[in-house]
């Protein structure tokens, strides 16, 4: 018999004892088709992917707890969908007192009694005790370093399921210890002896459940203060994790954001696999940054014949390449659109340099990939994030930079840099086009303008239009009735740029402000937005004479002081 | 509608000027205040026009009396409070209130810059928003129960860490049951000590008893009302109904409460008959959308019978044992427990007002009420009652699509209309 479970505080141990399989819901994707026609899109993905998991079927019967306001809703959207089948909800206490243990350990007795009545089980204290017993010298510790060198990240916030952990460790983090309520957080008090009666033993059981280290939905949460002492003295990095539409968590980020100075890195997802690529790369710059690379471009001295070496970036919206001499100059660049195939488009922009610089393949001695296809270009020696090759390349155009912004085609980062040029943080807009080169694409389109020819035509505006959706979508039909309204072209396209403006603000202020200011990406082009930001921001904005190169530029600094290294040794 | 604008480009010019904008909102509300003293809206029964009064007063005093006040969520049990002449301050109905002044934007995006999470329901990010910047004075006290939503314990111990403020959590079970009832009462005692504590008050408990007996005659006015809507109508607006939602809630037990229902019970028989097609509102009304104020503000022609959150307990309670009737208010009420209590709940309502229809607001972020809906529209489907969901924001105009929102419910009109 397989039962599913979701929360830590299940009495997992005390059902196995009784030969029950108990198997925690880690559900892999989500049907939103059933999620929208049981519940609502604005429910918790982690529930949305159980009720997908539940209904796919294979469980005898599911335990819930009262965790949060989704999963009481999955509880009784479940009661009432699955009828044959025993749904169970658990109401855990907030709080931790002896009266909640005694409230617990009653729940835990009815849903034995409930698994007498459905399934003819019977619990024996006994065989609990042996068990248990048995399990715990088993256990060993978890969650302890194992104190070898490398980067050891902690995975805090909502839970993460096994595949976010492989995810942090593809990313460049050699250790990862899970704080999430996936991780093992139970502490066990001393096991009473063999003798204990059923009520002893049951009590015993709910106290080291509800006394093992609560989670945010507990109401008494003072040692999760410890614990994140315990873990800062222990990690190089904090991953922060939190779940499309779960809020108890953004409260501690936002906490220790404000209040510890330790490097922490916020991340959503969905709970299954999605959006894999855009996170690897966040968590790699992450990890990066974490290293604290070396930032000195020592320029080499003349040799007889100069080294030349090639950065390129793969973007969603284009490929481009900059080839760089030894003294570090810039030999010729390409730009060429990114089309179906991320390895043609490399080729061709990398040909189309070759050929400008009037050299061979052959004569250049390495390369760096960057951006969404970094991984897939084949010819590259070595991949680094857009992140850090932004902040290298923004550094070396001008050294006076502490913020970077960057405004693509598909997202918007602004990236934080310390005096030497090191990546000291970052942020980045979560799978939204809000506020993108995407955002503006779509307007352009709606207005029937070329999106080169918006800074210059917004300079006719004479009202202020507010574009209040955030949305994309919501943002195009609010134009197309602005546009029904007889608004003149050049005033809602203000508006549009304004709205860019304030979301980008939005995920600057995160970071804080910290001049000077240098901003990256196609959008840079656009005079209208880069004059709407710098009004809010009230400092100038640097943009460089190829704002869309200086990705690029970085990936070949950064090949650069590969062969300097490999030089040295 | 231009003054309120003006009004909230003062406001948000002096966001960084915490004291200015709270002086301008004490003073929009006190000009409000005066206002419904002195003129009367003769489109609405006298007895709302009292209950206008009054909605503007029970904000306006914790905002003037700061060094008496609490921050409560909407189900925290204020009848304590009140017992210890505490004003409370309600989260939900000062995000409403941001609403009025057109400034909750500027809330909202505060908090969600300090890392709060976006999908959070808007009336705790804009009261996170005040109470970072500033604008909310610092209460002495902070009171939630983990009724009907996760947000409340989350941002209540958020702020009282940030401003170092004592807190209590007051944790409710979802059954009700011997034990449960003891766990909640040992709760609130041992709440009334830190509560006392914190602000040098006693809690006397003939005062309590008294604010229980009130209630009793609230809810004994309350199914009279209920009763009489059977078959009368009066013209409301959206507004007044969500100041109802406070007065029943945050206000419960409170004699301006009572005054209330007394005035409102002795027009009862002059209201006219109904004609109309009337809908009972499921969730929270969001007071500011075009759509719903031409359908439903005034009208005779539609009307809103109330909302499922303002009769969801009118019970008898035994003020003789106050901690435990309150106790057991809280575990009774139709929305802790399962989702089934509440549609059994709505069902009883629905059998007592006969409305034509249902509209089931969907707040954003608000995961507890949306994940049921689903449950509550087949349950009507089977009793065939036209049934219509609006999603939307009450706390964030921002969230809120007129245009969406104005073809779903004339659609839904046109078919009551059939
Ligand atoms: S958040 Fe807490 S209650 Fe919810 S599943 Fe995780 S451990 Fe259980
Ligand atoms: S991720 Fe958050 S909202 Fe979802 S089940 Fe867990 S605690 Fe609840
Ligand atoms: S609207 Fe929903 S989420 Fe928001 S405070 Fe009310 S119950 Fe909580």
């Amino acid at each position: 018999m397989i039962i599913g479970y979701i929360c830590k505080y299940t009495p997992v141990k005390l059902l196995e004892s009784m030969s029950i399989e108990c198997v925690r819901i880690e559900p892999s994707y989500i049907d939103n088709g059933i999620a929208e026609a049981h519940m609502h899109p604005n429910v918790c993905t982690y529930v949305k992917g159980v009720l997908t998991e539940v209904f796919k079927g294979g469980y005898d019967g599911i335990i819930l707890v009262n965790c949060c306001d989704s999963v009481r809703r999955l509880y009784d959207v479940l009661k009432n969908a699955e009828k044959g089948k025993m749904i169970y909800m658990l109401d855990l206490p907030r709080k931790s007192g002896d009266q909640s243990v005694a409230m617990y350990a009653s729940e835990i007795k009815k849903l034995v009694q409930t698994f007498t009545d459905f399934y003819g089980k019977k619990f024996n204290a006994q065989d609990f005790i042996r068990y248990i017993s048995t399990e715990q010298e088993n256990a060993g510790q978890f969650n302890m370093p194992k104190g070898n060198d490398g980067i050891r990240l902690a995975i805090m916030g909502a839970r993460c399921n096994s595949s976010l952990i492989d995810l942090l460790k593809k990313a460049g983090a050699d250790e990862v210890l899970n704080y999430t309520c996936t991780g093992n957080l139970l502490n066990f008090k001393p096991l009473p002896d063999f003798s204990a009666g059923e009520q002893d033993i049951i009590e015993w059981y709910a106290g080291s459940l509800i006394r093992s280290i609560p989670c945010m939905r507990m109401a008494d949460i003072d040692r999760r203060r410890d614990m994140l002492k315990d873990i800062m003295a222990n990690v190089n990095g904090i991953v922060y994790h939190t779940i499309k539409f779960c809020e108890f968590y953004s409260y501690e980020y936002s906490y220790i954001k404000d209040n510890c100075r330790f490097p922490i890195l916020k991340i959503e997802t969905d709970f299954t696999q999605g959006s894999e690529g855009q996170l690897i790369t966040r968590i790699g710059a992450f990890v990066e940054s974490l290293k604290g690379s070396n930032n000195k471009v020592e320029r080499p001295s003349h040799g007889t014949r100069k080294t030349i070496v090639a950065g390129i970036d793969s973007g969603s919206l284009s490929t481009d390449v900059v080839i760089l001499d030894e003294d570090c100059n810039i030999l010729s660049y390409s730009i060429v659109p990114t089309g179906a195939s991320i390895v043609d488009s490399a080729n061709k922009a990398f040909s189309q340099s070759l050929k400008r610089a009037g050299i061979t393949p052959q004569d250049v001695s390495f390369i760096v990939s960057t951006g969404y296809g970094r991984i897939n270009i084949p010819f590259a020696n070595k991949q680094v994030t857009e992140i850090t090759c932004h902040g290298k390349g923004a550094y070396f155009l001008n050294s006076n930079i502490r913020t970077i912004i960057d405004i693509g085609g598909q997202d918007s980062k602004v990236i934080r840099l310390d005096e030497d040029g090191n990546v000291v943080d970052f942020v980045m807009n979560d799978r939204c086009s809000a506020g993108t080169g995407r955002f503006l694409e779509v307007m352009a389109k709606a207005l029937e303008i070329p999106l080169e020819k918006m800074g210059e035509e917004a300079e006719k505006a004479t009202e202020d239009i507010n574009i209040t959706s955030i949305c994309t979508v919501f943002a195009e039909s609010e134009v197309i009735s602005l546009i029904a309204q007889n608004k003149k072209r050049a005033d809602i396209i203000k508006g549009l740029h304004n709205s860019v403006a304030s979301k980008t603000i939005g995920l600057l202020d995160r970071l804080g402000r910290k001049g000077a200011y240098m901003m990256t990406g196609g959008v840079a082009k656009n005079r209208g937005v880069v004059e709407a930001i710098e009004q809010r921001i009230g400092d100038k904005v640097h943009i460089p004479a190829e704002p869309q190169m200086v990705g690029a530029l970085g990936a070949a600094i950064l090949a650069l002081q590969e062969i300097k290294a490999k030089h040295v040794k | 509608m231009d003054l309120v604008d003006t009004y909230a480009r003062w406001i948000k010019k002096n966001v960084d000027d915490p004291e200015m904008v709270r002086k301008l909102i004490i003073l929009g509300l006190k000009a409000e205040h005066a206002y419904f003293s002195l003129f009367r809206d003769k489109q609405v029964p006298r007895s709302f026009n009292y209950l206008n009064k009054i909605g503007v007063e029970f904000i306006l005093n914790p905002l003037i009396y700061r060094d008496q006040s609490a921050w409560v969520n909407l189900f925290a049990p204020t009848e304590i409070l009140h017992a210890m002449d505490i004003y409370p301050l309600c989260i939900e109905a000062f995000s409403s209130f941001l609403v009025g002044f057109h400034c909750e934007d500027v809330y909202v995006d505060y908090a969600q810059r300090s890392g709060i999470s976006d999908t959070l329901c808007s009336y705790h990010k804009g009261f996170i928003g005040a109470a970072l910047t500033g604008l909310l004075p610092k209460p002495k006290f902070m009171i939630t129960s983990s009724m009907l939503c996760d947000a409340n314990i989350s941002t209540f111990r958020y702020l009282s860490w940030y401003h170092h403020i004592p807190m209590y959590s007051i944790d409710v079970p979802l059954e009700y049951s011997q034990q449960s009832i003891s766990y909640l009462e040992k709760q609130l005692r041992e709440m009334v000590k830190m509560l006392e504590e914190a602000t040098g008050k006693k809690m006397d408990e003939d005062k309590l008893k008294d604010v229980i007996k009130r209630e009793n005659k609230i809810h004994a006015h309350m199914n009279r009302y209920i009763d009489a809507l059977r078959y009368k109508c009066h013209p409301t607006t959206l507004t007044l109904e969500m100041y109802m939602l406070f007065i029943n809630h945050t206000f419960m037990g409170t004699q301006p409460t009572l005054n209330f229902y007394e005035m409102l019970t002795n027009e009862l028989d002059s209201f006219p008959h109904s004609r109309a097609k009337r809908v009972f509102w499921v969730h929270i009304v969001p007071f500011y959308p075009n759509a719903l104020k031409r359908y439903f503000n005034y009208s005779h022609r539609y009307e809103i019978l109330g909302l499922d959150l303002n009769f969801d307990y009118l019970e008898e309670m035994d003020y003789e044992n106050p901690y435990r009737t309150l106790a057991r208010k809280m575990l009774l009420n139709n929305n802790n427990g399962p989702y089934q209590r509440k549609v059994d709940s709505i069902m009883s309502i629905v059998d007592r007002l006969q409305p034509d229809g249902i509209i089931h607001f969907c707040q954003w972020g608000c995961k507890q009420s949306v994940g049921g809906m689903m449950l509550l529209k087949k349950a009507l489907d089977e009793r065939g009652i036209p049934f219509l969901a609006l999603d939307g924001d009450g706390a964030d105009r921002r969230n809120h699509h007129e245009g969406q929102i104005n073809t779903r419910l004339e659609a839904f009109l046109e078919m009551l209309d059939k």
